[in-house]
C-alpha cells in the first residue's frame, strides 16, 4: 500500500508558529485558510496523493546556494532550515520515484534570496528553490533544470544565483518591474557570457491575466523549455498573480493557475508568494494540487469573482512582443554567447556591479561580481566567481566581506587561483570577512 | 459493579466486575441470524454465576450489529443531499450519487451562496427511503444550509435526518458526509436492536444504563449512540485493545506495540503512556473513507489457525502463512499443519501433541530438518507482521506537522516493547520480539478479554468550538449550537463554554462526573490590510477516554 507509486507528494508546511512580524503577510495566519480548505476537502485522503513531512535541512545544504555575511546560521531562523527541508523532501520523493511529482507548500518562501545573504529581502532569507536544485546536483547527478517562476514579483534572487549557469534556464513572468518590487527582471537580463540566454525575463503589464498569461506559455515558454530539454521542471509557484492579491495588480485566476499547473507539469513545485490568504490561496492551493495530481480541477472556482477584472488590450500588445522579443533572445542564445566569450580579455573574466536593497531591514548593499572563467581550457571546468560586498544597517552594523566561489567541477588551477585571490584579500585587510565557497561540499570557510 | 457483553466470531462473552475483580467470565456460541439471543445466553451464564446483579452501575454492549449490517451490504440505500461548493469532483467518493444542491459556506464560514431547495422538494416526491443524510461543506463553520436541508426534509416525511456537521465537529466533508450516510443507512436496524436489548435486559431486572460500545474505544448510552449508529462499528477490535490495557498489560514508561494473536486474525496497535493511539483518520468502511474515530490499529488474517503453503520456484522453497484458516493445530487434533504446528515444532512454544506437529509438517516439506524448515515457516509469518508494522510506522510519521517546534521536537514513534496477548500462539510473539530486537511481555490473559475491555471502558464524548471574533459568534458544530461571543473572549472562555457543553451531555447519562481535556488548540491573530481585525480560535476537547479500573484479580467462576 505504502510503496505504490502515487502520482504527487504533497509536503505542507504552514509554520504556524514563524512570522516575519505581527502585520506582516508573511505572518502565521498566511496558510492558515489554505490548510483548512486543503483538509475540508479531504485531499490528503487521496489515493493520488502521498503526503510527507518535512525535514531540517543541514546547514550543507544551504551554503551550496548561499554564503551568509557573517554567516548563513547567523542569518536564519529553524522555520528557513525547515521550509529548505521541505523541498529536499519533494526532490527526494520524486528522484526515488516514490511519486511522479511533488508540491511543497511550504514557507518561509525564497525567490528575492540571493547567493549573498545580508538579512531578509522580500520576505526571503535563504532561496529554497536553488538550495533544492544544488541539492539535485549534488545527490543525484541532475544537470540541466529548468525553473520557472510564476510568483508575480520577478524573483531577483533565484536570477542572481543562476545568472552563470547555462544549465539551468530560468523563466520568470510577472508584473513589470517599473510598477512593482523588486524593480528588476527585464529582457535584458539574460544571463552572463557563458549563460546568456538561459536567464529569461517576462515582464507583463499589470492586469494581464489568464488570458495573456496562456498566450504567453503556449506560444513561448512552452516552446523554450521544449528546446532546453531539462531533465527537471521546478515551479516556483508564486500565487501573487492572482486577481486579489493584495500585493500586486494582475487578473489571473484559480482556474489559470490550475491550468498552468497542468500544461507545465512541473516535477517539483515550491510555493512562493501570494498574499490573497483568503480569497486566492485556498482555491489556487487546491486547484494547483489536484492539477498536479492528474485529478480533475474544473470545479475550483473562486466563489466571489466580482474583483476580476478585464485585460486589456495593452497586456495583449505587451505579451506578443515578448513573445517575438523574448524568443529572438533565447533561440539566437549561442551565438550571442560565443561573441560575449569572444569579447573577453585575455584574464577571461567578466564583471559587474550591483546595488542590492533589504526592503525587510534597510539594508543597502553594494556588490562588485567577477566571473573567472578557466583559463586552462580544463574539460567542465567553470572557473570561479569573486564577490567583494559592503552592506550599511544589517542587524550586525556594516558589514564587508570578499567571497570566492569555487564552483562545481573547478579544476585544481582554477581552485589554486580562487584561493591565491581570498588570501590576497585577507593579508590586505581591507575587508571585515574573507569567505570561500565551495558549492560541491556546501561549505563557507572564513580565512 | 460493571457488567461487559462481547460479540466475537464465534463466541459471545460476557464478564461481571467489582471493584477490580473479575467475578464471572461466561462464553455462549454466537448466534450469526440474531446476535442478542447470544448475548443473553452469555449473559444468564454470567449471572447465574455471580448471583444477582446487585448494583450494577452499568452494562455496556460491544455488538457486531453495525460492521456486519454495513458490510453485508443489504440495507437500503439511504437519501442523500450535499452541497459541495467549489473544489475537488466528488464523483464517486459517496457510497450512492448524491442529490447537489445550490448554496455554499467557504472556509470561514460565510455563506457565498444561499441554498436552492427546490430540487430537495422534487427529489422528495421520488425517493422512498426513509432516512435521509444531507451535508455541506464548511457545514462545521455554518451549518445553517445542513439545517434548512434537514428540515425541509423532516417536513417532507422523512423519518430522521443525519447532519454532516453534527457526525464530526473536525473538518473534511467527504469523511462527514459518509458518517452521516451510514448512519442514516443502519439507523433503524440499530434501534431495534437497541430497544429490543433494553427491553431484554429490563425484563431481567437489569435497570442499569445500558451503553454501546464505539470504534473509538468509549461507550455512549443508547439513546445518545443512536444519534451517530455508525459510530458502533468495528468495535471488537476497540474492545481487545481496551481489554489489554484493563489487564495492565503495558508498560506506561515505554512506547509499545500489543499484537493480539488470534486463531484467524491478529490485531496491531500502538501504544504510548499505557493508552492505545488513536488513528489520525476516520475508519473506512466498505472502501469509503468516514470520520468514525477509532484507533490506530491493523488487523491482518494471520493467527496459529493459519493454513500453511509452499510452492517451489527454481528449486527453491517458498512457505506462504495464511489468509485462510485451517484449525486448529495438528497438535490439537487438527487435519493439516498450522502456524501453530510451526511454532510448535520450531521450539517457540509446547502445547498439545508435538508428535503430531511434526508429522503434519513433514507432509509439506518431506524427507527434510522439521525444525530448521518450521524456523523458516515462523521467519515468514514474523515478516508479515513486521511488514505490517513498518507501514503503521510509516504512516504515523506521516502525520500533518504544523510548527516549526514540532520538527524540531519531532513526534515520531519508536517501540520499546511488544506486548503479547491472545490463544496460544503466544511464540509468535516471542519470534517477533527476537526479530525486532524488542523486549516482549506476555500478561496474565483472561479469556475474556473483549468483554473486559467493554465492561470497562469509559463514556466517550468530543466536541469542537471555533470562534471567529470578526464574525462574532461562536459554534459548536457537534451541537449545531452558534451564539454571540461573551465579551471578553479568550482562549480561557472558550475552554468554559466547551466543557460546560461537554459535561451537560454527561449530566444525562447517569454516571459519575468525568474529567475534559484539551485534545488540541488553535489561536490565530487575523488581519485585514496590516490592521488586527481579530481572533481565531479553534478547540477541540473530550471527556478524558480511557478504562474506569484496572482488574486486580479474578475472583469467581468461569463457564466456558
Ligand atoms: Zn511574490
Ligand atoms: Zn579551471
Amino acid at each position: 500500500m505504502t510503496d505504490e507509486k502515487k502520482t504527487l507528494g504533497l509536503v505542507f508546511f504552514p509554520a504556524f508558529d514563524w512570522m516575519i512580524s505581527p502585520a506582516h503577510p508573511e505572518r502565521q495566519e498566511r496558510l492558515l485558510y489554505t490548510r483548512d480548505q486543503l483538509e475540508e476537502e479531504g485531499l490528503f485522503d487521496l489515493p493520488q496523493i502521498r503526503e510527507y513531512r518535512p525535514r531540517l535541512a543541514a546547514i550543507e545544504d544551504l551554503q551550496r546556494a548561499h554564503v551568509g555575511v557573517p554567516s548563513v546560521d547567523k542569518l536564519v531562523t529553524r522555520a528557513h532550515y525547515v521550509s529548505a527541508g521541505g523541498c529536499l523532501v519533494a526532490a527526494d520523493a520524486v528522484m526515488k520515484k516514490e511519486v511522479e511529482r511533488a508540491f511543497a507548500l511550504v514557507r518561509p518562501p525564497g525567490h528575492h534570496a540571493m547567493r549573498v545573504v545580508h538579512g531578509i529581502r522580500g520576505f526571503c532569507t535563504v532561496n529554497i528553490e536553488a538550495i533544492m536544485a544544488e541539492y539535485l546536483r549534488t545527490k543525484y547527478n541532475v544537470k540541466k533544470i529548468a525553473v520557472v517562476d510564476t510568483d508575480v514579483h520577478h524573483g531577483d534572487g533565484s536570477q542572481d544565483i543562476f545568472y552563470h549557469d547555462p544549465d539551468t534556464l530560468y523563466i520568470s513572468f510577472h508584473q513589470d518591474g517599473r510598477t512593482l518590487y523588486p524593480g528588476s527582471g527585464f529582457l535584458d537580463e539574460a544571463g552572463s557570457p557563458l549563460a546568456w540566454g538561459t536567464t529569461v525575463n517576462l515582464p507583463l503589464q499589470p492586469r494581464t491575466g489568464d488570458r495573456g498569461l496562456h498566450t504567453l506559455y503556449d506560444n513561448l515558454i512552452a516552446h523554450i523549455l521544449e528546446d532546453f530539454q531539462p531533465e527537471l521542471i521546478i515551479n516556483s509557484a508564486g500565487q501573487d498573480n492572482h486577481f486579489s492579491d493584495p500585493l500586486a495588480s494582475m487578473q489571473v485566476t484559480a482556474q489559470g493557475y490550475a491550468r498552468l499547473a497542468d500544461k507545465l507539469k512541473a516535477d517539483i513545485a515550491v510555493l512562493e508568494g501570494g498574499y490573497s490568504i483568503e480569497s486566492a490561496l485556498p482555491y489556487v492551493n487546491t486547484g494547483i494540487i489536484l492539477a498536479m495530481a492528474g485529478l480533475d480541477y474544473s470545479k475550483v472556482v473562486e466563489p466571489d469573482l466580482s474583483g476580476l477584472g478585464r485585460e486589456d488590450e495593452r497586456c495583449d500588445q505587451r505579451v506578443r512582443q515578448l513573445i517575438t522579443a523574448a524568443g529572438e533572445l533565447y533561440f539566437n542564445r549561442k551565438e550571442e554567447s560565443a561573441r560575449q566569450m569572444a569579447r573577453l580579455g585575455s584574464d577571461k573574466v567578466w564583471a559587474r556591479r550591483k546595488h542590492i536593497y533589504y526592503d525587510e531591514e534597510g539594508i543597502r548593499e553594494e556588490q562588485q561580481e567577477a566571473v573567472h572563467y578557466c583559463r586552462y581550457d580544463s574539460d567542465g571546468c567553470r572557473g570561479y566567481l569573486t564577490i567583494l560586498t559592503a552592506a550599511a544597517g544589517t542587524r550586525f552594523g556594516d558589514q564587508s566581506a570578499f567571497i570566492v566561489c569555487i564552483t562545481r567541477n573547478c579544476c585544481a588551477r582554477c581552485r589554486e587561483a580562487a584561493y591565491d585571490e581570498a588570501l590576497r584579500e585577507k593579508k590586505r585587510s581591507k575587508v571585515q570577512y574573507v569567505l570561500v565557497q565551495d558549492i560541491a561540499a556546501g561549505t563557507v570557510e572564513a580565512l | 459493579m460493571l457488567l461487559g457483553l462481547d460479540v466475537g466470531g464465534t463466541f459471545t462473552d460476557a464478564v461481571i466486575i467489582e471493584k477490580g475483580q473479575v467475578l464471572a467470565q461466561a462464553k455462549a456460541p454466537t448466534t450469526h441470524a440474531d446476535v442478542l439471543e447470544g448475548i443473553l445466553n452469555a449473559l444468564d451464564k454470567a449471572t447465574a454465576l455471580a448471583g444477582q446483579l446487585k448494583n450494577l452501575e452499568r452494562a455496556v454492549i460491544s455488538s457486531t450489529i453495525v460492521t456486519n449490517a454495513l458490510a453485508e451490504g443489504k440495507l437500503p440505500p439511504a437519501f442523500l443531499a450535499v452541497c459541495c461548493g467549489p473544489g475537488m469532483n466528488t464523483a464517486g467518493k459517496f457510497p450512492v450519487a448524491p442529490l447537489q444542491l445550490k448554496g455554499c459556506v467557504d472556509h470561514r464560514g460565510k455563506i457565498t451562496a444561499p441554498i436552492d431547495l427546490a430540487p430537495l422538494a422534487r427529489a422528495n416526491s421520488i425517493a422512498p427511503a426513509a432516512n435521509a443524510a444531507v451535508s455541506c461543506k464548511f457545514g462545521v463553520r455554518q451549518p445553517l444550509l445542513e439545517r434548512q436541508m434537514a428540515q425541509a426534509l423532516l417536513q417532507a416525511g422523512r423519518r430522521k435526518v443525519f447532519l454532516g456537521s453534527e457526525a464530526s465537529g473536525e473538518l473534511n466533508f467527504i469523511r462527514r458526509t459518509n458518517s452521516a450516510y451510514f448512519s442514516a443507512q443502519v439507523c433503524d436496524l440499530f434501534r431495534t436492536f437497541c430497544s429490543r436489548a433494553e427491553k431484554a435486559l429490563a425484563e431481567r431486572q437489569i435497570k442499569a444504563p445500558v451503553h454501546i460500545l464505539k470504534a473509538d474505544g468509549g461507550t455512549l448510552p443508547l439513546a445518545a449512540a443512536l444519534e451517530q449508529p455508525v459510530e458502533a462499528v468495528f468495535t471488537g477490535p476497540a474492545a481487545s485493545v481496551l481489554g489489554i490495557e484493563a489487564l495492565g498489560a503495558v508498560d506506561e514508561e515505554r512506547p509499545g506495540i500489543s499484537l493480539d494473536v488470534g486463531g484467524t486474525t491478529t490485531d496491531i496497535a500502538f501504544w504510548q503512556g499505557g493508552r492505545p493511539l488513536a488513528a489520525r483518520r476516520g475508519a473506512v468502511i466498505n472502501g469509503y473513507n468516514t470520520a468514525v474515530r477509532s484507533f490506530h490499529m491493523r488487523s491482518i488474517p494471520l493467527g496459529g489457525d493459519s493454513k500453511l503453503s509452499v510452492s517451489l520456484v527454481n528449486g527453491e522453497r517458498f512457505y506462504f502463512v495464511g489468509p485462510q484458516r485451517v484449525g486448529p493445530a495438528a497438535a490439537v487434533g487438527g487435519e493439516a499443519a498450522t502456524l501453530g504446528d510451526a511454532l510448535i515444532a520450531a521450539g517457540y512454544i509446547s502445547f498439545g501433541d508435538a508428535a503430531r506437529s511434526h508429522k503434519a509438517l513433514a507432509a509439506l516439506c518431506p524427507g527434510l530438518d522439521i525444525k530448521e524448515e518450521a524456523k523458516k515457516i515462523v521467519a515468514t509469518a514474523v515478516a508479515k507482521l513486521r511488514g505490517v508494522i513498518d507501514e503503521m510506522l510509516a504512516e504515523w510519521a506521516r502525520q500533518p506537522v504544523y510548527t516549526v517546534d514540532d520538527i524540531v521536537k519531532g513526534t515520531e514513534f519508536r517501540p520499546r516493547q511488544l506486548i503479547g496477548v491472545g490463544g496460544g500462539s503466544l511464540g509468535l510473539i516471542k519470534a517477533l520480539g527476537e526479530a525486532m530486537d524488542l523486549p516482549v511481555s506476555i500478561p496474565q490473559g483472561a479469556m475474556v478479554a473483549n468483554a473486559i475491555g467493554a465492561a470497562l471502558a469509559r463514556p466517550t464524548l468530543s466536541a469542537g468550538l471555533r470562534a471567529d471574533t470578526t464574525e462574532g459568534h461562536y459554534i459548536i458544530p457537534e451541537s449545531g449550537e452558534r451564539k454571540p461571543l461573551p465579551r471578553p473572549f479568550n482562549r480561557k472562555a472558550a475552554e468554559e463554554l466547551l466543557d460546560r457543553w461537554l459535561h451537560e451531555q454527561v449530566a444525562t447519562w447517569q454516571l459519575a462526573e468525568q474529567e475534559t481535556e484539551v485534545i488540541s488548540a488553535e489561536h490565530f491573530r487575523t488581519i485585514h490590510g496590516y490592521y488586527d481585525t481579530g481572533d481565531i480560535f479553534d478547540l477541540r476537547m473530550q471527556l478524558k477516554p480511557g478504562i474506569l479500573q484496572k482488574v486486580a484479580g479474578f475472583s469467581g467462576e468461569v463457564a466456558l
